[in-house]
């Protein structure tokens, strides 16, 4: 018997097994192992609107800027975390998105605007300031929106200083599959084994629909397979985490010198258990293409590596409360970002599995809007 | 006809067939490029797989040395660990896409075997090898075309090329193949092309690279395969060193000392891992049995070492090498007693690896061969792979020597064309393979495991990981060999897990109580070997074509 089962060991479940261990809690971490999500992750801080989730789901665009403040509020709560682990590599030296064509720096003009009015600390670069600020990108970019709230953290650190911090207050990690759970006073988590527990805490992302079901909630979780690049070591000079306001990038540069290069472009989701999100031709060729027209700098680099991960962006909003009102059972999905949301959706989560006082308001994420 | 560049500001003349590798070790120097921790490194596999030989030409970072051709008046510098991010100079590449019948990978016995015979079977046939001049590692030719063959082995290597290219197979040389897709289709780049190649058929004769002794000492410049100073002096009549260590496992070693004593090298040891033959009388039969010719050849050559003056060491393992002054140190055992020996230059080879990154993305199902420690790739009577269309010949299935690729790159080049196999193709099979079988058990010793290893050896040459790192992180009972390299950046560098993965997914079985399959290496991925930003940019012409 343990207080508190969290289904899904990665960034999310994780924080919140912290805060519970830290709080004295016995946590049991259960987790099924595809390792696609934080364990593939390339460590972007997100704050500002990403232009890849506005075009691929538009009809989702208010959800997604009405969840700002909880975007502020996630980028305090790594920094909180990066203390606590003792140094993942954070940098908080903000984003750029990038603007080719007047239509692009208008759009940005909007979007900057309504990010102001969330309290984003926002600001457009015209063609001087932006390359005076980022000598390293092509003549071809002629302004940017810069958000300083942006940044970016080793996750390879962070993920391993996680595991340390978990082992070191005792938390119990187990390798299953969670396949379906029993609400109650003691709720009951079913995989090869059974796991009881005084509360239960979902926080598997593209795991999640299929256990929301029988909680009463119409939840779908689909995983969008992301493509990755990473290219050998140079001179540490990219600082800032750069997007594109119409075209699919993130571009950014680790300490160790390396360019980690995604935004959005597509790979194949695994088919059998044991395997590994897919690569796809057209990705690896057209994202690292785009990356080197807008810094060309880099194209003395060789890529090393590409890889895919799982984002879930569910409904561009987080998922953050009870199953229904009185339940022991729990949800904490970021929707969207999950990295950069996962602490600050776990730590809010977890309290309210244990009676604390979240970190922020949680009603705007209640589960009940899944209610079918 | 030599040549004239500069390396750190210092004039280098050579041989104008010469690689950059070649040159700098012809002129003395060892060390080529500086890691993250200013440890310095030099040429080691020879091959273009490890990575570690990188020079900056002209600016441009990232060059391996050992695959460069030297051009007249180029600047080579020493490779800083973090090279500035200067957008390279233009280079135009033309992106062509290609739709042959059959496509053969790797230009060796095995490739140009199969090339051959597909081709008269009546197939339109390409062929593509890294090299400038084809052949492979077994038949590795001079890289001076005008130059007489060294000895019958380079003259049958000579001999396979000139009946590939009169059959009229496509030979595309110096060109690199980075990525492969499901088709099948393969990505790859030449200095003037880059390629999108979809074949009716594909045959992978990819060949096999060496496993290196992972001991303390064994990234400094100067210490490299048996393979790469072969290389030196077959392709480039470049010496890797005047006094030369040998330490080793198989015939192989043997041959090289051979080969390096007629060049003028000193050998000052040659040291195999193996116990005497004459304890093991019944292989050495077997083996004389199912192949005459090559056994004698075996013997003469160690008749011809004796000549010169260089024994044998049996029973013998190297444990550290050491910098001295501008030499090496080696500390060794010799039938358990300790012993040390100063050279220039030290060769390591215990066996081989099958560089079967293509197969493995392209998903052919492979098994575990305890005996030689790799994966095999599993294959139907006529070398086709579980992934129809697509055919694997020679030492990247597993290890089988030369003659063995040859025949099986006859037995696939017929088949891929719809022709029939001939029984006297699968009789000479079978006899291959039973003197391979014959060598080994002769051959066969009982080498170090890996986790044997002492704490400051790096496992990971490329991030530098040790030992002691692994053994830390193996405390966290990671899950997984990926959990494992998350954790440590073990097999995320630039040779993508070519050495560190055999060994380390090997220790990962052993503690976790479970068979080696597949899963245990790391899962592949594309680029196959790390590819140009410029490549890529040029090849995204190729996806207005639908994929």
């Amino acid at each position: 018997m343990t207080d508190l089962l969290i289904i899904g060991g990665g960034i999310t479940g994780q924080v919140a097994a912290l805060v519970a261990a830290e709080a004295g809690a016995r946590v049991t971490i259960v987790d099924a192992q595809r390792n696609a999500g934080s364990h593939a992750n390339a460590g972007s801080l997100h704050v500002q609107m990403q232009s890849r989730f506005l075009r691929l789901n538009p009809h989702l665009a208010d959800n997604l800027e009405s969840s700002l403040p909880l975007y502020l509020a996630a980028v305090g709560e790594w920094e909180a975390l990066d203390a606590r682990l003792g140094g993942v590599e954070l940098t908080r030296e903000g984003g750029l998105m990038l603007a080719e064509t007047p239509a692009q720096l208008e759009f940005l003009h909007e979007k900057a605007g309504r990010e102001a009015r969330k309290g984003l600390d926002v600001e457009i670069l015209n063609r001087d300031a932006l390359h005076a600020l980022a000598p390293w990108l092509s003549e071809q970019i002629a302004g940017a929106e810069l958000c300083r709230n942006e940044g970016k953290l080793n996750p390879l650190v962070a993920n391993r200083k996680m595991r340390a911090a978990l082992d070191a207050l005792g938390v119990r990690h187990v390798h299953d599959r969670i396949t379906g759970i029993e609400d109650g006073p003691h709720p009951v988590a079913h995989g090869a084994r059974a796991y009881a527990a005084d509360a239960i805490l979902i926080a598997a992302a593209w795991g999640a629909g299929a256990l929301a079901g029988r909680l009463g909630l119409n939840l779908s979780t689909p995983p969008e397979p992301l493509h990755m690049n990473i290219t050998e070591a140079g001179e540490y000079r990219i600082h800032h985490l750069v997007q594109h306001a119409e075209r699919p990038i993130t571009l950014k540069q680790f300490r160790s010198g390396q360019v980690v290069i995604g935004g959005g472009w597509e790979a194949r989701t695994a088919t059998a258990d044991r395997q590994a999100p897919g690569i796809r031709k057209t990705s690896l060729l057209g994202n690292v293409a785009l990356a080197a027209q807008i810094a060309p700098g880099i194209g003395g680099l060789r890529v090393l590596r590409t890889w895919a991960g799982y984002n879930t962006p569910v409904d561009g909003k987080s998922t953050i409360g009870p199953a229904s009102h009185g339940s022991r059972v729990f949800f904490a999905l970021p929707g969207d970002a999950g990295y950069t949301l996962g602490p600050i959706t776990g730590r809010t989560a977890v309290s309210l599995a244990l009676g604390l006082t979240p970190p922020v308001d949680p009603a705007p994420y209640a589960p009940a809007r899944w209610r079918a | 006809m030599t040549r004239r560049f500069t390396f750190d500001g210092q004039e280098i003349t050579c041989a104008s067939t010469d690689v950059v590798a070649a040159a700098l070790t012809a002129a003395g120097h060892r060390a080529f490029r500086q890691t993250d921790t200013e440890a310095k490194r030099g040429i080691f596999c020879g091959m273009g797989v490890c990575q570690d030989c990188l020079v900056t030409v002209d600016g441009q970072p990232n060059q391996r040395a050992c695959m460069t051709p030297v051009r007249e008046g180029m600047k080579v510098e020493t490779q800083v660990a973090r090279p500035p991010l200067t957008p390279p100079a233009p280079r135009s590449l033309t992106p062509k896409r290609l739709t042959p019948e059959v496509l053969v990978i790797g230009g060796g016995a095995g490739g140009l075997s199969a090339a051959i015979a597909a081709r008269d079977a009546g197939a339109e046939v390409v062929l593509l090898d890294e090299r400038k001049v084809p052949g492979g590692q077994y038949f590795k030719q001079s890289a001076d075309t005008q130059k007489a063959p060294l000895d019958p082995q380079q003259s049958e290597g000579r001999e396979l090329q000139r009946r590939a290219r009169e059959a009229g197979v496509t030979l595309l040389s110096q060109t690199e193949v980075w990525g492969a897709f499901d088709g099948p289709e393969i990505m790859a780049t030449s200095p003037e092309a880059v390629y999108a190649i979809a074949p009716d058929r594909l045959i992978v004769a990819t060949g096999a690279y060496e496993r290196p002794a992972m001991i303390p000492g064994w990234t400094l410049p100067g210490v490299m395969t048996v393979g790469a100073a072969q290389t030196l002096w077959r392709s480039y009549r470049t010496l890797p060193g005047k006094r030369v260590a040998l330490f080793g496992n198989g015939p192989l070693v043997a041959q090289v000392a051979q080969e390096l004593t007629a060049g003028g090298a000193e050998i000052v040891v040659l040291a195999e891992a193996a116990p005497a033959p004459a304890t093991r009388p019944f292989a050495a039969l077997d083996m004389a049995r199912r192949d005459t010719g090559l056994t004698r050849k075996g013997f003469t050559m160690l008749a011809r070492l004796r000549r010169y003056g260089v024994r044998v060491t049996h029973d013998a393992l190297p444990h550290a090498i050491h910098a001295q002054n501008s030499a090496l140190m080696v500390e060794y055992s010799a039938r358990g007693r300790p012993a040390q020996v100063e050279a220039d230059a030290v060769l390591l080879n215990y066996g081989f690896q099958p560089s079967n990154e293509i197969l493995r993305l392209l998903g052919c199902d492979m098994t575990y061969d305890a005996r030689f420690d790799h994966l095999r790739v599993t294959r139907s009577s006529t070398c086709e792979t579980t992934v129809p269309g697509v055919y694997a010949v020679g030492d990247c299935c597993g290890l089988g020597g030369a003659p063995a690729a040859m025949v099986e790159g006859h037995i696939a080049g017929r088949a891929a064309t719809g022709a029939s196999s001939r029984p006297d193709d699968d009789s000479a099979l079978r006899r291959h393979r039973g003197f391979q079988d014959a060598l080994w058990r002769l051959y066969s010793a009982r080498l170090p495991l890996p986790e044997e290893a002492a704490p400051e050896t790096h496992i990971c040459r490329c991030e530098e990981v040790t030992k002691a790192q692994l053994d830390a992180a193996l405390t966290d009972d990671p899950t997984d060999i990926g959990a494992l390299k998350r954790a440590t950046r073990i097999g995320m560098g630039r040779c993508q897990g070519r050495y560190c993965a055999p060994a380390v997914a090997g220790i990962m079985a052993r503690r976790q109580g479970l068979p080696l399959e597949d899963l245990s290496y790391f899962a592949p991925r594309v680029p196959i070997k790390p590819v140009d930003i410029a490549a890529i940019t040029a090849a995204e012409a190729l996806l207005d074509d639908p994929e």
